[in-house]
Formats: C-alpha cells, structure tokens, sequence
C-alpha cells in the first residue's frame, strides 16, 4: 500500500493535462510507441474533437523511481470545463493528491481555482507544476506569483515542465512519490469500494471504475451494492495500463475495473458502495452529494417512431453520466419528448451530440431554460423548468429565479469589457480585487441570463482571456413574465421564454426577427408573434414562396430530377411541420441567438 | 416476404394493373454546338473543325438497327432531333437517316418530325431541304431578342438572324415551328422580359417555350453565378408573361410549354405522358414498355461523343436496367404532373403496372394540401398551387406507394 500514489491533475482546458498525462504512460512504458495515439486518455470521439474531458478515466501505470521501488500510480482524469465541476469531485474522491498544473504562460484560471479548492477541501495534497516552460511567452515567476496570490499555496519550488518536450517529467513523478501521500485504510476491514464510474459495455454489461477504501475485492467474489441491495459475483477485475489488463484481486488503496454480470443498467450507481455479501461493512462511505441540473431543454424526436429508441439511448447514457436527468415531457408543437436536465450548455451541446451520434437520433431541441421557484398564491411553492408550464399571471405570488455566484478572472485591459457584459446581464458586483497581473471578479447574477450565451460573449469581450466559474447561490424575486411566440396564430409552447420585464419588448422583436430569418419562405405566409398574455408586442412575417418547380424535364432527366428532389426532401427532414408550417431546428434556439451580434 | 395465403387474393386485386405498351416516339441525339452556352447542362460539346457527319449519321443508324428488336411491330410516333445543335448537319445525312429509319421501323404517316436548329447556325435555303428530308417541324433556340443579353447568355447570333431563321423556315413551307424564350436573364428588367416575348409573338410561332433560366450544376453560369432577377421580380415576368402569352392565343399545356391550337409537341406531350421512346446518340436516354414481361427498361447511350463513336453499338449502352416497380409511380408523376390537362387512373394503371390504389393515399394527402384536385371521375390535375408549388408535390411520391405487399 506504502507503494500506491492516487492522484488527479486539475488543469485548464488546453493546459496540457492530456499531454502530461500521455508523458507519464511512456515513460512508465504503459504503452508502446507504436501505440500511442495521441491524448490517450480523452477516449471518446468526441472528448477528442473537442479536446476537452468529459468523464473521468483512469489509467495505472508502473513505475520504477529513483529509490529502486516500483510504484503503483494511478491517474484519474478529471474534466476540466466548469460544467462538469461535479465530475471533478468524485474523481478527487478517490485520490490523496492532485497536481495542479498551470500554463506557465497564460497563468492561472477560474475552472482550477474552483477545482483545487475542491481538492483542498477534500483534503488532498497540492502539488503545483508549471507547464509549458518551452513557449517563449512563459513567464514563471508571475505564474506562480499568481498561484500564492489567487489560490493561495505555496508555489515557489513549483517544477518547471514541458508536456510537450518531456523536459523536467521524469522530476515531477519523483516529486509526485515524495509529496502526495500512499493511500490509507485497513486491509482486514470489510471490503468497502466506492464506485467512481459506471459504464454500460454491449458485451459485458456494466463496468465500473473503483475505488477499494478498505479490505479486498477478489474475483469470484459475492459483492452486493450499497444503495440497492442487489448482489453480484465478480466476473473480472482488473486495472487500465491504459490497456485493460486483468488481475485476481483489488486491495486496499488500488483502483481498478469490476465487471459482475450488473445488466441493469441502474445498478451500479456512481458514488455508491461496494461491499461484500458475506461480509458487509457497516456503512456505506460518503458518495457525493446529489448533484443538481440547473439547465433544462426538451429534447423531441423528429421522427416520432424514433421515441422508443430515444428513451433507451438517454437511459443508457444516463448510466455514464449521473448528471442527466430526464423525464417524459409532452409538447403541443413538437410531440413526444423528454426534458432533460443539465449541468450547464456545454453538457447539453454534449448530451445531444452523443445521442445523434452514437445511437443516430435526430433531435429537435427547444431553448435552455433555468428552473424557476414559483409560489402560488394559494401558498404553495413549486418548480418550473419549463416555460410552458409557468401558471397563469393571475395565480403567482412571488416568481423567483435563480441567481449564481461568478467567479471571474480577466487581465487588467479587459476588465472594462467583462463588468460591461456583467451588468448589461443583471449582474451586481461584490468583489473586485487586483492580483498581480489578473483582477479577480465576483458577481451575483441571473443564472437564466448565463444560460443564454454568457460563455461565448465573455470570450469576445475579453478576447479569450478572461476564465469563468459559477455556483448556484440563492432563488431571488424578479420580475419576469412569460413572453410566448405564435406561428399562424398558434401558440408554440416550445418556443415559450420566461424573460424579465424590462427586457421583455425587446427580447420579443429580436426573437420574431430571428425567426422570421430562420424560417425559409415556403408556400405559404407564416405571421410570426411574440405575445406577453393577450397582447402581442411584435409581428413579422414570412412572405410565401413565389413557386418551387423545375423549368425543364425531358426525358433524359428522371434519376437527376428524382435526386434533386430527394435532396429537398433531405433539407426539410430536420424541420417540424406545425400545421402546414415546416420550422427547422434552428428556430427552437432562436432565443440563444437574439442578441449575439450586438454582443462584440 | 412471402404473403400468408389468406393474403394472395387481395395483393393480385392490389397489383392486378397490367402494363401497356404505350406510344413510342423517337430521339436522336446531336452532340454538337459551335459554342457550349455558360447556363447549358445538356450532353453538348463545342463542335470540332469537321463534324464527322457520315460516321455519326452511321453510329445512329446501327444504333436503331440494335434496339429495333425492343419495340418490333410497335409505329413510332415522332421523332426529334435534339442536342447539341443538330442544324450543324447537313440536310442530306438527316434525309440519309430518315430514309433507314423508313426501312427498319415503321413510322406513322402523320408522325411529328422536329429538328432543332439555332439561328446564326443555318445558311440560307437550307430549311427547304430539312423540309424535304422529312422534317416537318423546328424548333428554334432564339432565347433573347435582346443582343446585351444575347452576348451574356454566350449565344453567337444576334435578334436580326433570329428574323432570318424564322423567315426561312416559314418560306420552306414548314408552318409548325417552336421558338424557346427565356426569361430572368441576368439583369433583366420585366420589360425586358416582355419585349423579349413581343418580338417572340410577332415572328407568330405555331409553338413557344418559355423557360425560366435556372443555374444547373456542371455550368459556369452554376459556378459563377450572374446577378439574376429576385425571385419576386422573376415571378412578376413569369406571371405577366402569361398573361400575354393567353391574350395571344397560346395556351399553356405544361410548365413551360404554350401552343396555339392544336400544335402542342407531340414528341414532348409523349415524356410527359409517360410514353415510350428510343434514345439514339451520345448520352441518349430511351425508356422501353416490354408488356410481355411486364417491365420497364431505361437506357442509357454513353456520352462522350469520341468514346460513343469508336465502340461497337452493342457496347454503347451505358446503362441499361429495369426500373423498380416501386419507383415507377414517381417517375409517372414526375412527368404527367407537369401536364395542366393531368391524368387520369387508367393511364397510370395502364403506364406503371401499378394499382392506382396504392397511391391513393398520397393523391388525397396532396388534394387536402390543395395540390391535386379530382376534376372528373378518375381524372387528377395539379392545381394552381400544384403547378406553382410542383416540386412539393412531387415530393409526396418519394415516399412511395404505400401499403405494398410483396
């Protein structure tokens, strides 16, 4: 056990965790050269265009030190975008230690301040690491100025690496033994092991990443799970070098794979415990807290026979992700469907991808909304996240959004822009304070107004360089109304948007104009208009399409012409028919568009 | 899939449409212009110093000589040559072709005989010798009497040589002739369009195309486009136009086609009546009714000249290949829906095989849309909406006929 080190690297996106991750499998020889494919840790196709992590992974690696011992050492990735803020956690939970890595030349960034607070908290040792030594713009004096003055842990003997060359690796994984501390526990307890993930596998069922906090977990074993009750015999165990290797038991301090035969695919949750049948322990150990969505967007088939098939994909996506919740949702416009919930945009933009992807959906998404606290003035209080069921004007009380803690870091010459773009979003600042060559930014505001397109206005402000971290704080009365939008007359409950009033005429011409662009001209008029109750505050209209009909057709032209029309006929799979009125997905996000032009 | 028994009775009531052999007609293809037109898509090449007339007249002939055995015993209805600009030949290689068609097939009497000619490609008294050859009809490329336009569209003749052509062909004693006109020419004005068909109306063709010009893939004018006319003020031209065209006493018969009287194209009314017709020459497209095994055979000629004329004619045939039952019921639509006159359920019985029931459902999807209208007992027609909105309701039929049971 003295042998094991358990640790996560906490890194901005493109700070080169993957990379450093990459150097540590070589020089351990987890892989061959041959092997290599490069950031071998972001396994999902689309972790990999991204370039961003989305699950946690784990990879054990071998390693012979300096003090001829041979280590066990096991990386667990962490996701480093601060919708998954809620990954990182149970990732760190299985660690004694993480390194703190920070680009030596773009210094440091919200996402790793509140990802390293989450290390501190949970009691893990910081090992901060400078990256990227070999750029010309590396500054590492101020870098790790920054990390005393914003984290506040001492940095001044922080190793100078390069990811990339591999200058100063083989140092850091001598550092990494001497700092971060073995794993502890008692290895005659009974077996307590703390699922860190679970995966679905078509072959072997269900996977789970573990972690055994106590006692010993063998192959062939009777296991039975914490929260349900439900037992298993052990299948396989074994561990990622990244390749999967199987071994005959897991003991205490080891991280490691367990397949047990777990076909539903709820049975094997994420934070749960372990334990074995025969010999239980008496309880189950911390978990996570329950993490809460806070972005929500229905999601609808285009083809309604694909529903079936939509439920089974989002239940088994479910499984890997623990933060999508989802429940069956009815919409008027659009059939039937799921709400779903999320951590934040990016999550969203993820889940959707993987399910027209990986299980070849094809989905219409109506606006991310917030969840609203509504007291009734019967005296009840209740939820919304949707707009469509927000009750009648005349029977709320209070309506109260939810309001968030941003935690925002931006050098000094665009500080300007970053408090102009907080305050035109109902932001009230509470804290300003200058740190060396960063000014750190602490506002209270609208989450719903974060959700619209904070992210990507922040990044033009300040031209990439401010960095972003949130948490929820508090539900807070304001005063909204629900702006609907009529196609024909017809209200479109999916385009419904809860705004707040001073917002609400403008929001309301902006979001008819954009429809009134997205919607093509077709056969006939579409009147587009946005209404508050009763009164409509703003029209435009689609003027219908003049003909569609191909001059010319002799004989030669039948395959030609039928592809021409096949290729119509594509264009308009992706849109809804409401009525006679074909709308294209683009126009349920509508409202994540109004206002981004203005925004630079 | 094989029907449980209990199901053979109705699925032979639901395919017991039988397959006719329809009209067939005749057509030839001329690859040839002395200039390719930028907004051109057709299988046309810029014509060599010498035309190898006598081998290509040669190709022709073996090539009706190969499919005769295809369509024995059944009369051409007309013929028509096409292209390319089928004028660059000479009268007597078309008179050489016409004479062996007479001696493989039979043609009927009255058969309608066109040929496309393009004015500035035609010498004087020539017309009188096509008309001695066997043609009795032309159809003249004039396109534009506007010579800006003339220029931009890339064509060598000029509004007077339009005059000529026309003046030529009526003294040749050749009466039934069509002149092509386009309208939303790269900035073109309505008046424009107008004036274009004035002068079109004034030269009194028995016949007028009137094509709205369309970027096609494969054509510069595709790759570079030119500033064309909105779609609002191309459908102002179209709809003024007509209205002229009517006061004229044309009377339109398709989506691009007007006629005077009773000289509608025959040779055009058959494609779009799902006809038959034989395709000799480079890249010509021939579709066969064979009601002895109840299919329908498309061909297809290969298209590049040199490579057509050097292969033997059985190894010209590009393609070959029986059309899909199911497709069979589109590609009817694709044609006759362009007909304002419309079908009726005997003629698409008759033309596809097909039950009319099978496509039933989707006649009344598009009658409740407000594309089709059921005017007499079984006749169907596009609507006013379905003409203009064509495309849309042609999409229906992609779908297929429903309720198939094979």
């Amino acid at each position: 056990m003295n042998l094991i080190r358990n640790f996560s690297i906490i890194a901005h996106v493109d700070h080169g965790k993957s990379t450093l991750a990459d150097r540590f499998i070589q020089l351990c020889g987890g892989l061959q050269q041959r092997e290599m494919e490069d950031q071998v840790l972001d396994s999902m196709a689309l972790e990999r265009e991204r370039g961003i992590t989305i699950k946690a992974q784990s990879v054990s690696l071998n390693y012979r030190a300096r003090d001829g011992q041979v280590y066990e050492l096991n990386l667990i990735d962490t996701p480093g975008h601060v919708d998954f803020s809620y990954e990182v956690s149970r990732s760190l939970a299985a660690c004694e230690g993480a390194l703190l890595v920070v680009d030596a030349a773009q210094g440091v960034e919200a996402q790793s301040v509140a990802n390293c607070y989450t290390a501190i908290e949970q009691g893990l040792e910081v090992v901060p690491v400078l990256n990227k030594i070999d750029l010309p713009s590396a500054d590492p004096e101020r870098v790790i100025h920054e990390i005393e003055e914003i984290i506040g842990i001492e940095a001044k003997d922080a190793l100078r690496v390069s990811a990339k060359t591999g200058e100063n690796v083989p140092e850091l994984l001598e550092e990494l033994i001497r700092r971060i501390p073995p794993p502890k526990g008692d290895p005659d307890a009974p077996l307590q092991a703390l699922i860190i993930d679970s995966w679905f596998d078509n072959y072997v069922g269900v996977v789970s990443l573990v972690r055994v906090m106590n006692g010993a977990l063998h192959k062939g074993a009777k296991i039975r799970v914490w929260s349900t009750g439900r037992t298993y015999t052990v299948d396989k165990l074994g561990k990622f070098t990244p390749k999967s290797v199987e071994t005959e038991a897991l003991t205490t301090g080891e991280v490691g794979f367990v397949i047990a035969g777990i076909k539903d695919i709820d049975g094997a949750p994420v934070g749960d415990t372990i334990t074995l049948d025969n010999k239980p322990c008496s309880a189950p150990l911390a978990g996570f807290k329950q993490v809460q969505p806070r972005v929500f967007a229905g999601l609808f088939p285009v083809r309604s026979d694909d529903y079936e098939a939509f439920r089974d994909a989002l239940a088994k996506l479910k499984l890997n992700d623990s933060a999508l919740h989802y429940e069956p949702e009815v919409s008027a416009a659009l059939g039937y469907g799921f709400r779903c919930g999320f951590l934040g945009l990016l999550h969203m933009d993820i889940v959707q991808e993987r399910l027209e992807r990986e299980y070849d959906l094809e989905l219409i998404t109506s606006a991310p909304t917030v969840v609203y606290e509504v007291v009734k003035t019967d005296g009840s209080t209740l939820y919304v996240d949707n707009p469509a069921k927000l009750p009648p004007q005349n029977e709320i009380e209070d309506l109260r959004e939810p309001i968030i803690t941003a935690n925002i870091l931006v050098p000094p010459q665009h500080v300007g822009g970053v408090i102009k773009l907080c305050t035109e979003k109902r932001g009230r600042q509470t804290k300003m304070q200058y740190l060396g060559s960063q000014v750190s930014l602490q506002y209270e505001m609208p989450l719903a107004e974060v959700v619209l397109d904070f992210f990507d206005r922040l990044k033009s402000v300040s031209r990439g360089f401010a960095s972003f971290d949130y948490e929820f704080k508090c539900f807070e009365s304001a005063p909204l109304v629900k702006l609907d939008i009529l196609i024909n007359g017809e209200r479109v409950d999916a385009l419904s948007v809860i705004v707040h009033k001073d917002n609400a005429y403008q929001r309301g011409r902006e979001l008819v104009d954009k429809l009134q662009e997205l919607i093509p001209r077709q056969m006939f008029e579409v009147a587009v208009q946005a209404a508050i109750g009763n009164h409509v505050i703003a029209r435009a209209t689609v003027k219908a399409l003049r003909k569609n009909v191909t001059a010319k057709c002799y004989g030669g032209d039948v395959t030609r012409k039928r592809k021409l029309l096949e290729k119509q006929k594509e264009g308009k799979k992706r849109m809804k028919q409401l009525g006679t009125v074909e709308i294209p997905q683009e126009a349920f996000l509508a409202v994540l568009q109004v206002g981004k032009e203005k925004g630079s | 899939m094989r029907s449980a028994p209990g199901l053979d009775v109705r699925s032979n009531a639901l395919s017991a449409a039988v397959l006719v052999e329809p009209p067939l007609s005749l057509y030839v293809h001329m690859p040839w212009c002395v200039r390719k037109c930028p907004y051109c898509d057709f299988n046309s090449y810029t014509a060599p110093a010498q035309v190898p007339q006598r081998a290509y007249i040669d190709a022709l002939i073996a090539d009706l000589e190969h499919d005769r055995d295809l369509v024995r015993g059944r009369p051409i209805v007309s013929i028509f040559f096409g292209g390319g600009t089928p004028s660059l030949f000479a009268p007597e290689e078309i008179a050489r072709f016409l004479t062996a068609v007479q001696d493989l097939v039979e043609v009927a009497p009255d058969a309608e005989v066109t040929l496309e000619a393009n004015p500035g490609s035609v010498e004087r008294g020539l017309f009188r010798e096509y008309r001695a050859a066997g043609i009795n009809r032309i159809s003249l490329g004039a396109q534009t009497f506007n010579p800006q336009h003339l220029r931009r569209l890339g064509r060598i003749h000029g509004p007077a040589e339009i005059a000529n052509a026309v003046d030529e062909i009526v003294r040749s004693g050749i009466e039934n002739f069509n002149l092509d006109i386009m309208y939303a020419l790269p900035e073109q004005s309505v008046i424009e369009a107008l004036a274009d068909l004035d002068a079109a109306l004034a030269l009194a063709p028995t016949h007028i195309s009137h094509y709205q010009l369309t970027l096609e893939p494969g054509t510069v004018f595709y790759h570079r486009p030119p500033p064309l006319p909105d779609s609002d003020t191309a459908w102002e031209m179209q709809q003024r136009c007509q209205e002229r065209l009517a006061c004229a006493g044309y009377l339109q018969y398709e989506v691009s086609a007007y006629a005077r009287d009773a000289y509608r194209c025959a040779h055009n009314l058959n494609y779009w009546r799902f006809g038959d017709y034989l395709g000799l020459g480079a890249g010509a497209h021939g579709k066969i009714t064979r009601a002895a095994e109840q299919m329908v055979l498309r061909t297809v000629r290969v298209r590049q000249p040199r490579v057509y004329l050097q292969r033997a004619p059985e190894m010209r045939l590009d393609e070959r290949r029986r059309v899909a039952r199911e497709e069979l019921p589109f590609e009817f639509m694709l044609n006759v829906l362009r007909l304002h006159e419309g079908f009726d359920e005997l003629l698409f019985e008759s033309r596809t095989g097909v039950s009319f029931r099978e496509v039933a459902p989707i006649m009344e999807k598009a009658r409740v849309l407000g594309l089709l209208e059921c005017v007499s007992q079984r006749t169907w027609r596009p609507t006013e909406l379905g003409r203009r909105f064509l495309n849309d309701l042609l999409t229906l039929f992609l779908e297929g006929p429903k309720n198939v049971i094979q």
